[in-house]
């Protein structure tokens, strides 16, 4: 596959031509925001949070192929604005503080928090949910905390190659991942609990894991 | 009464509801027991748009016009058709503020500064008979296409047309095909996208109820300019007439071979299956839609590729809406250049409204691109009833923008609707008058939108829900100072960042009521007052 140059940021970057900005940045350990990107899953572009500024367009880093002599930046003025209020939002929703969350450490809420440095008054403009959703405890290997759940769809297109367990339900606010009742399908490989993005997918203590 | 004429007896879904079956065939055996059944021939129609003065009869061809016909007035109207009888003036329609009787179709302001071009059919032929159809010119286009008109020429004749598509976004459809006619592959496919889930709309039911075969017959020279052999009707489970009549219409056409392998003999082969979508609202959108027939959730998928490059199972796919589709006879009968005479410089041809909310006439009406709100508003739809006065029209549906008295003379198109803050959408357009609180409405359009977002992605999600909470609580006297600026910012985000167009209309009631009607929600918030009294716990 031929190759690319751009530069992220001001730096000159090489890149296959297929390849996505956001994959790009990351090669070259640039960070963008992203909940939804997994190097292994194709893009689902549903978190909508990895937006940058190519040859002065926004665009969906994840969904946009690079192109020689593409300039892409990162951080500008504009695009924090924007992804600042649905990170905020997101954070409103997140019933959840991260002390003591499983989760937190490798959590991609938590870097995306601390890249833009959130401002919690700013968050508390907006409208808290009023309860905390009940957990799925129903799969014999792991737990589901739709209170943590960022609804990235990571865990669900997962499955789907392996073995079609998680689905998405619901509509709105109300959307949640659930089992429909096919644990005897899920195969206990834990995939879906190792590329959780945040500590919504997570282990039963009490068994030990396949890893 | 003429010598032969045809009763023709509304069988919309309207007018069915208010007993219009029982008046049909009532209606048959007066002419029977009349014995005048040389003479009247008493058919069916599909809806004339009036379903408010519904059940409707109309005796052609003088376009005599009755409303509010019950069983009662049946043996009146027959034995008006008697030679030399008068008509029933009793049952003439009434000029609301004069109340002069208006005899004829014709002479109501309703109907009279309309222009049925799309609507041509429906009221006037029995949509259950492919005979009345071919009768009308029906199917007289598919064959001068198949007999005489290259792909390239079709693509072309719309494309100079203007045609822009009827079900949302106003893309030329011309344009559109023409991706499709390019994209490589063997098996392609056009779909009808007659699953209209914007609550109370009913355009797209009444094409597909009154005149099924030109749905059909669009379908096919659709098929034929972008070399698809299958096609599908997504109309919604809800809509049992449409279902009814298309599935006659599909087994007429098959009958006289319009469906089917080497059509009229041009070895052009196409088949359409109906398929009943009983999804959300989201399912109308393309993706979503392709997606629930394909047998996954009905959710949107990321465009690029657009369907008309890789839709249905990969395959190139045309996705139109059904009023485009039954544009498209139209254009090829009159050519595109007679077509694009009428509307304005960007958005061609006609329109078609549901017209309902706060004015006197309620119905379905069909107007030129470039017809200003006051006509449509104050000429067809009669003005605002009660006395009341006109506060503000909201367009396109539940994503649709709100406009004020100051937007009235501005012309209806594509681009200056969305130049406004709103859209065409669909053609829902709903009059709110003075006792409507604008803060309320951005609520309830809110509210309905961020119930129907499938979920998916981020901004949509939750930011439609923060802005339901936002205006939830304004309206209940808990609003903040900083609330307008918060559901400006939200409403940015979230129209800039959503994955589909669900998402990136759903803010437009906010800021369209903020743009327009911003001391209202200062009044809320500041003073913890609703101007209208509608949000009635602030006041205290
Ligand atoms: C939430 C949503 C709902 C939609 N619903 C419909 C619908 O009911 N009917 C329709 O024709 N188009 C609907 N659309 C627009 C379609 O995505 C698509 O643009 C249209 O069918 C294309 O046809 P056209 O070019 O003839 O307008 C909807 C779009 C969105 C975002
Ligand atoms: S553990 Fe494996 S099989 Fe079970 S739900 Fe997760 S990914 Fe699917
Ligand atoms: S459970 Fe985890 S992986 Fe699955 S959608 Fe929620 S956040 Fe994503
Ligand atoms: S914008 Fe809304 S409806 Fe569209 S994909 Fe996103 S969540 Fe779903
Ligand atoms: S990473 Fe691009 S949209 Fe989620
Ligand atoms: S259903 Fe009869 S006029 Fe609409």
């Amino acid at each position: 596959m031929s190759k690319v140059t751009l530069t992220i940021d001001g730096l000159d970057v090489e890149a296959e031509k297929e390849t996505t900005i956001l994959r790009a940045a990351l090669d070259n350990d640039i960070y963008i925001p992203h909940l939804c990107y997994h190097p292994e899953l194709s893009p689902s572009g549903i978190c909508r949070l990895c937006m940058v500024n190519a040859d002065g367009e926004v665009v969906m880093s994840c969904q946009t192929p690079v192109d020689q002599g593409m300039v892409v930046k990162t951080k500008d003025p504009e695009i924090d604005r924007l992804r600042r209020t649905s990170i905020e939002i997101l954070v409103a929703n997140h019933h959840a503080s991260c002390r003591g969350c499983p989760g937190s450490g490798p959590c991609a809420l938590q870097k995306i928090m601390a890249y833009i440095r959130i401002d919690r008054k700013r968050v508390r403009r907006l409208r808290l949910p009023e309860e905390d959703l009940p957990k799925d405890q129903s799969n014999p290997y792991f737990d589901y905390d739709p209170n943590h759940c960022v609804l990235c769809n990571i865990c669900v297109q997962t499955c789907e190659k392996i073995q079609g367990a998680l689905h998405v339900i619901g509509r709105g606010i109300r959307t949640q991942i659930a089992f429909y009742g096919n644990n005897a399908d899920c195969q206990s490989c834990m995939e879906c609990v190792a590329r959780c993005p945040v500590g919504a997918l997570t282990a039963k203590e009490s068994r030990s894991t396949h890893g | 009464m003429s010598a032969k004429c045809n009763a023709l007896v509304c069988l919309g879904t309207g007018c069915q509801s208010g007993g219009a079956e029982e008046v049909l065939s009532s209606l048959k055996e007066e002419i029977d027991r009349l014995s005048l059944g040389e003479t009247v021939q008493v058919k069916q129609t599909g809806c004339h748009g009036f379903c408010q003065r519904g059940p409707l009869v109309v005796i052609e061809p003088e376009g005599i016009f009755y409303s509010k016909v019950s069983l009662d007035d049946v043996s009146e109207i027959a034995k008006s058709l008697l030679p030399g009888e008068p008509p029933v003036d009793r049952l003439f329609y009434r000029e609301p503020a004069t109340d002069t009787p208006l005899p004829h179709y014709m002479e109501i302001p309703f109907y009279s500064k309309q222009q049925r071009t799309i609507l041509r059919n429906c009221g006037h032929i029995d949509p259950e008979e492919i005979e009345e159809y071919l009768a009308a010119g029906g199917y007289q286009t598919i064959k001068k296409v198949l007999l005489g008109m290259s792909r390239e020429e079709v693509i072309d004749e719309i494309k100079r047309s203007g045609l822009r598509g009827l079900g949302g976004a106003g893309f030329p459809t011309g344009r559109k095909w023409e991706v499709c006619y390019k994209a490589q592959g063997p098996k392609k496919y056009v779909i009808c996208n007659g699953d209209e889930g914007d609550p109370g709309a009913f355009q797209d039911r009444s094409v597909m109820e009154g005149t099924p075969h030109s749905v059909l017959e669009g379908m096919m020279i659709a098929a034929y300019a972008i070399g698809a052999q299958q096609g599908y009707i997504y109309v919604r489970a809800e809509y049992p007439l449409a279902v009814k009549r298309l599935r006659i219409a599909i087994s007429q056409a098959k009958q006289k071979g319009f469906l089917g392998k080497d059509i009229l003999g041009s070895g052009f082969d196409f088949k359409i299956a109906l398929f009943q979508g009983a999804g959300a609202f989201v399912c109308g959108e393309e993706t979503a839609l392709i997606a629930s027939v394909e047998g996954f959730r009905g959710m949107p998928r990321l465009r690029p590729p657009f369907p008309a490059e890789s839709g249905m199972e990969g395959k190139p796919t045309i996705i139109d809406n059904v009023k485009t589709l039954a544009s498209i006879p139209v254009i090829i009968d009159q050519g595109a250049e007679s077509f694009a005479r009428v509307g304005t410089e960007k958005s061609k041809g006609t329109v078609v409204f549901a017209l309902t909310g706060k004015v006197e006439n309620n119905g379905l009406i069909e107007v030129p691109m470039g017809m200003t709100l006051r006509e449509i508003i104050f000429d067809i739809g009669g003005g605002i009833p009660d006395g009341k006065t006109f506060k503000a029209v909201q367009t396109g549906g539940p994503s649709g923008g709100c406009l004020p008295e100051s937007a009235l003379d501005m012309p209806v198109d594509f681009d200056s609707l969305k130049a406004a803050g709103s859209m065409m959408g669909s053609g829902g357009l709903v009059v709110m008058d003075e006792d409507t609180c604008m803060v309320d409405l951005a609520r309830y359009f809110l509210d309905f939108t961020q119930r129907e977002s499938c979920g998916q992605c981020t901004p949509c999600r939750l930011g439609t829900k923060q802005l339901f909470d936002i205006l939830n609580d304004i309206t209940k006297g808990q609003g903040r100072p900083e609330d307008i600026d918060l559901l400006l910012e939200i409403s940015e985000a979230v129209s800039t960042h959503s994955l589909c167009a669900l998402g990136k209309t759903a803010p437009n009631p906010v800021i369209t009521t903020i743009r327009y009607f911003r001391d209202e929600y200062e009044a809320h918030i500041n003073e913890k007052r609703c101007p209208t009294g509608v949000c009635g716990m602030l006041e205290t």
